[in-house]
């Protein structure tokens, strides 16, 4: 070992070999991620015991047909061998959960909405993990009970693994006009339809349906001794009831109310059309002051509207929104494909234009219908902009450590060359982070045919890494320095030396980190951060082992200065290191009197 | 070297606690406290995160969605812009009501946030449009909106559903909603799917127009008889109290079907021959719930009796109940969602034989204590598995002794970290543990260098004549300052994460607030516990006369096999 870090370091031949194998691998690594060798992505998918099934029925649609979804759903479900039970929740949300909370589940008050909790058997017992599953039914149910209802949308949710967005790609569009919203938020999700690997494409706005104004005839009301305000609540109390008295109990917890409603059968009206309509309220007669009885239809006229949908606001703009899942893939490819498309293939209506500048909302598109001129932003939100803001905050962090350990090693070393080396060091283990996903993609893809990506997870074993790849290179130095200053050895000797004596506690730190890791590589979320650790200590160990000693044979700093000579004699057992440090930051005059 | 100065603070904290007395003691207690924290500790599956917001809720009857969203939500969004801390205002504007949502950025103080919500709101009450109702103000709370625990009652046999049936089911569900929200630490118990009992008047219209009777006329008259009065006392002549007052008119659904609705041709009509009034629950309530499961497959602790039951008919297939009534129960913020689970369900499976008897039977759908208890049960056991490993692959390195004081170091690190962790108020979660398991590799560094070095400097030429403990001293103040240094570098790299923003920052803040202080307990252990424990354990010769001329220099050790078999001479 000392023999061969000697060879190294002895010709400059050999220096540079080394020097040009880590700028390659360096390179080779770096370049795995722009070239999709290594996928990345903010989270995994988690196997869980459960799921829950969305059901959207066209906003017009009763509660019958949104029975009929969720029993052609659940029906389908029974073919399954691994569900254990499953609970429909007609016209509200189940009980609320991390993803249903963010979702808006607890809002659900709807008739044209429905939750489906289908919980499976223990996922140690059961092969298929939920998303596998999810995968495979979702295109199968969809097909079967998709089309029941017009307007229907099935959406599958799953545990998320980390924290939850409203759903994995968001698109928000901004704009003032409403119909052309709606017209080009229907040809976005044409587009993410188009889009390989996003399913559950949805537009959370009202559907269009046909509903009918009653228009009181006020000459009429007024002669005929009645009022709007009587008219209104006869209407209400007819067909949709309410409870007009309670009456208190003693055995109950709750009050009993009395509720007055029109029966079953005559509160039905026979078609969806005016003259229906108009005949069932012929029949319902209100009476006047004067006790006489007057019919409904003759006082009020019937028009059909268009409704008016629901209005979405974001931030005080009108906005629409589409929602889009990823079937198994990481979100950022599907979603710069699509923004892609979008710029391609919508010219012909709208102009498509970037937005510059370099930020979370960087894939911003700027959107300008031909026909009206109006204007709109489409943002993208969800998963994508939280992996954005999650990669730059800890690329912050990243950073922040990095001139941390740069300040201290030069509190400790006082050389700017020294601290770099040790940063330099601890920086290369990148190369081992990124080919160590790349061979676990690899072996995962053969083994179980999922992409194994990079994810925050990962970067936050990276982080650590720089920690402990610092501690090899310090040790190194910090032994090879004595060496030179004590022992008077010369430099080269002194490194080749020091790297030996050290390779065994260097190997064992590295080892135990491996062996520390390997459970936590088989974790679905922590997986980034076991291989993390794993290949970086292993690149780590490397890099200290034969690329610093390079680097330190380089450094002028390494030999000891003539203060540092004096310094060991003079010096009388200081207290420990900050107090060293203290010393050293303090002028040499003030060390010198002490 | 006699007179050798101890440098750093390593060898003054080997040295004082080399030889004393209370260092045993002092490793037991952090060990007894770790122990007990890991029992202690709320278990969650999760971290929670700080998630502040709300709604504020504002109907306008009979009010397009534009009228709404001109009237309502313009005005109440901007008012809300006011609040500091405010991430996003969401706006719904749909008929007859309007909705707002509020998010606070993640992080802000939940009970403030909702306090200024609500302030907000209350300022502006005067600036309400005309005709809209009380504007309601709903604020989210993550700890009692997402419950740990729902259980689903349904009938057993399969006869079709009576409404009396569901009054009965509805009652009794609502007695051990009671009992449970009885329990400790349960903070809210919802029923979700409950058909509430109601009297229902459902008017025949045809007969309606036969009779000529207005709907308003059978509302009048319902209203007129049940009314409620207060009781009334006077007093007797003598002094004495007598109390009487007027009964509810309706006392049962008799008395709602022999009411007299109005006069025709002479002939009293009564309620009953104009509508089918009856007492069932309320059916205007679309809301349902349904549940299809698969008979001998009930998840909850179905006890050993069933599991043969359960073999038998592998292949059963799934019952439609249908109706249930889901029971969701939800803890106390910082309480342990294991204990309260149980608790729970122990309730539970005590009314369940007088549940059976009624022909009511329950499966629990979610179980979020169970969860977290499996979660951090497998967590610890891959944290044992790890610190095995670690200690077996160090064996052959550094020797079975060396390796036994770097596998009892680790404990007692994690241990005071997670006392530590219990201190502050945190719980026991997947992330902490993962923290755990990430801090793992680094930890042991600080013992391994400590136990590597006493281990070479045992077989130094220059420790020769030297007693064992100025050996461990020495060696442990050598390696001191570089150790500081690297272990103080590692904490500085992992604190810069607490303060990642979002949601993430929040789920994984767990690792930058454990991993910096297991950092600092591994470098205290490392030279208080190790220094004293290869005291305890490791074989020690003096190296009286050397055998081996030394034909290098002294600071070189052998090479790791060489070390290894010297070793093994110099015991034999």
């Amino acid at each position: 070992m000392e023999n061969f870090i000697y060879t190294i370091l002895s010709k400059k031949r050999n220096k540079l070999i080394v020097i040009m194998l880590v700028l390659m691998a360096m390179a080779g690594s770096v370049m795995m991620i722009p070239s999709k060798l290594v996928l990345a992505r903010m989270l995994p998918g988690k196997s869980a015991n459960t799921f829950t099934i969305y059901v959207d029925t066209a906003t017009n649609a009763s509660i019958k047909e949104t029975k009929k979804v969720t029993s052609c759903v659940v029906d389908y479900m029974t073919k399954e061998k691994e569900v254990t039970d499953m609970e429909v929740f007609l016209g509200q949300g189940a009980p609320l959960d991390y993803a249903g909370l963010v979702k808006g589940s607890a809002l659900k008050a709807l008739k044209n909405q429905a939750e489906i909790v289908i919980n499976l058997t223990d996922k140690h017992q059961r092969d298929e993990p939920s998303f596998m599953m999810v995968h495979r039914i979702r295109p199968l149910i969809n097909k079967a009970c998709g089309a029941l209802v017009p307007n229907t949308s099935i959406r599958f949710t799953e545990m998320p693994s980390g924290p939850p967005t409203l759903a994995t790609i968001v698109i928000e569009l901004y704009g003032k006009d409403a119909k052309v919203m709606r017209k080009t938020a229907e040809d976005i999700a044409a587009v993410l339809s188009e889009t390989e690997g996003l399913v559950d494409i949805d537009i959370m706005q009202d559907d269009l349906y046909t509903k009918y104004d009653l228009v009181p005839d006020k000459e009429k009301i007024i002669r005929s001794g009645l009022s709007v305000d009587q008219v209104n609540q006869i209407i209400f109390l007819a067909f949709k009831g309410m409870p007009i008295a309670v009456k208190n109990t003693r055995d109950q917890q709750d009050q009993i109310p009395i509720f007055l409603r029109l029966d079953e059968q005559t509160r039905m009206i026979e078609f969806d059309n005016k003259a229906a309509l108009l005949n069932k309220l012929s029949s319902l007669k209100l009476m006047n002051v004067k006790g006489m009885m007057v019919p409904l239809s003759e006082i009020i006229r019937v028009t059909a509207v268009e409704s008016s949908p629901s209005i979405f606001r974001k931030n005080l703009k009108n906005m629409v929104t589409i929602t889009a899942e990823c079937d198994m893939v990481s979100q950022v490819y599907p979603l710069l494909e699509a923004r892609d498309k979008m710029l391609k293939e919508l010219w012909q209506k709208y102009d498509v234009a970037k937005i510059d500048g370099i930020n979370t909302f960087m894939f911003d598109l700027d959107v300008v219908d031909h026909k009206s001129g109006a204007k709109m932003l489409l943002r993208w939100d969800g998963e994508m902009k939280v992996s954005l803001d999650t990669f730059r905050d800890l690329g912050g962090a990243f950073i922040s450590a990095l001139v941390l350990m740069f300040l201290l090693m030069v509190v400790y070393y006082k050389s700017f060359a020294l601290s770099g080396i040790v940063l330099i060091g601890s920086f290369l283990s990148i190369i081992g982070v990124i080919a160590g996903h790349w061979v676990t993609d690899k072996i995962q893809l053969y083994a179980t045919d999922t992409h194994f990506f990079l994810t925050a997870t990962s970067l936050i074993g990276f982080i650590s890494l720089m920690g402990i790849s610092a501690r090899s290179s310090l040790l190194l130095i910090d032994f090879a320095k004595s060496l030179i200053a004590e022992q008077g050895m010369e430099k080269k000797r002194a490194i080749a030396v020091a790297t030996a004596t050290r390779a065994k506690p260097i190997m064992l730190t590295a080892v135990a980190i491996i062996l520390g890791s390997l459970l936590l590589a088989t974790d679905p979320i922590f997986g980034g951060l076991g291989v993390a650790l794993i290949f970086g200590s292993m690149a780590a160990t490397l890099v200290s082992l034969f690329f610093i000693p390079v680097l330190m044979d380089n450094a002028r700093a390494m030999m000891p200065d003539k203060y540092f000579l004096n310094k060991l004699e003079v010096k009388k057992g200081s207290w420990c290191v900050i107090t060293d440090n203290i010393s050293a930051i303090l002028s040499p005059k003030f060390r010198d009197k002490k | 070297m006699e007179d050798y100065k101890i440098k750093n603070i390593a060898g003054h904290l080997a040295k004082s606690f080399l030889s004393n007395p209370l260092t045993p003691i002092l490793a037991a207690a952090i060990l007894m406290l770790g122990y007990i924290s890991l029992e202690v500790m709320p278990r969650e599956e999760d971290p929670q995160i700080e998630v502040s917001g709300g709604s504020v809720i504002v109907a306008i009857p009979g009010a397009s969605p534009k009228e709404i969203n001109n009237v309502v939500i313009k005005p109440l969004e901007r008012r809300i812009r006011e609040i500091k801390g405010v991430q996003h205002v969401y706006g719904t504007a749909m008929n007859n009501f309007g909705m707002v949502n509020v998010q606070y950025f993640i992080g802000e103080n939940r009970e403030s946030s909702n306090l200024k919500l609500y302030d907000k709101v209350m300022q502006n009450m005067d600036k309400l449009p005309k005709g809209t109702m009380p504007p309601l103000v709903k604020p989210f709370d993550i700890d009692i909106d997402i419950p740990i625990l729902t259980v689903a009652f349904y009938k057993i046999d399969d006869s079709p559903n009576r409404p009396e049936e569901t009054i009965k089911l509805y009652k009794m569900i609502r007695d051990i909603q009671q009992d449970i929200n009885a329990l400790d630490n349960v903070s809210k118990t919802t029923l979700k799917g409950i058909k509430r009992p109601q009297f229902n008047i459902l008017v025949d219209l045809n007969k309606l127009s036969g009779y000529h009777i207005s709907l308003g006329q059978i509302a009048q008259a319902v209203k007129s008889i049940s009314s409620n009065a207060p009781q009334i006392d006077t007093q007797t002549a003598t002094g004495q109290l007598v109390v009487f007052g007027v009964k509810n008119a309706i006392d049962d659904i008799d008395d709602l079907r022999e009411l007299i609705v109005a006069q025709y041709m002479g002939s009293p009509i009564y309620l009953k021959n104009i509508a089918t009034v009856d007492y069932s629950y309320d059916i205007q309530n679309y809301r349902n719930a349904y549940i299809t499961y698969r008979p001998g497959h009930e998840k909850e602790a179905e006890t050993e009796e069933k599991e043969e039951e359960q073999s038998t008919n592998e292949a059963a297939l799934f019952r439609n109940a249908g109706h249930q009534i889901t029971m969701t129960v939800s803890k106390l913020k910082g309480t342990n969602a294991v204990h309260i689970a149980e608790e729970a369900i122990e309730e539970l499976q005590a009314v369940k034989e007088e549940l059976r008897a009624h022909g009511v039977g329950f499966i629990v759908t979610r179980n979020y204590g169970e969860r977290a208890n499996e979660a951090v049960n497998e967590l610890v056991h891959h944290l044992l598995i790890t610190i095995f490993i670690i200690a077996l692959i160090l064996i052959p390195f550094l020797g079975w002794r060396e390796s036994l004081v770097v596998t009892i170091a680790v404990p007692m690190i994690l241990a005071a970290t997670l006392f530590l962790a219990m201190m502050t108020d945190q719980t026991i979660n997947r992330i902490t543990l993962f923290a755990f398991l990430l801090s793992l590799g680094l930890i042991v560094d600080d013992a391994i260098i400590v136990i590597e070095n006493i281990h070479r400097h045992l077989h130094l030429k220059e420790s020769e004549g030297l007693e064992f403990d100025e050996i461990i001293i020495r060696a442990t103040d050598e390696i001191g300052p570089s150790t500081n240094i690297a272990t103080i570098a590692i904490m500085l790299t992992m604190i810069p994460m607490a303060f990642v923003g979002g949601m993430m920052g929040q789920f994984m803040k767990p690792i930058p607030l454990n991993v910096p202080v297991a950092l600092a307990v591994s470098l205290f252990v490392a030279y208080v516990f190790a220094p004293y424990l290869a005291r305890k354990f490791i074989k020690f010769k003096k190296h009286e006369t050397h055998e081996e001329p030394e034909a290098k220099s002294p600071d070189i050790p052998e090479d790791m096999v060489l070390t290894l078999k010297k070793k093994e001479e110099d015991e034999q």
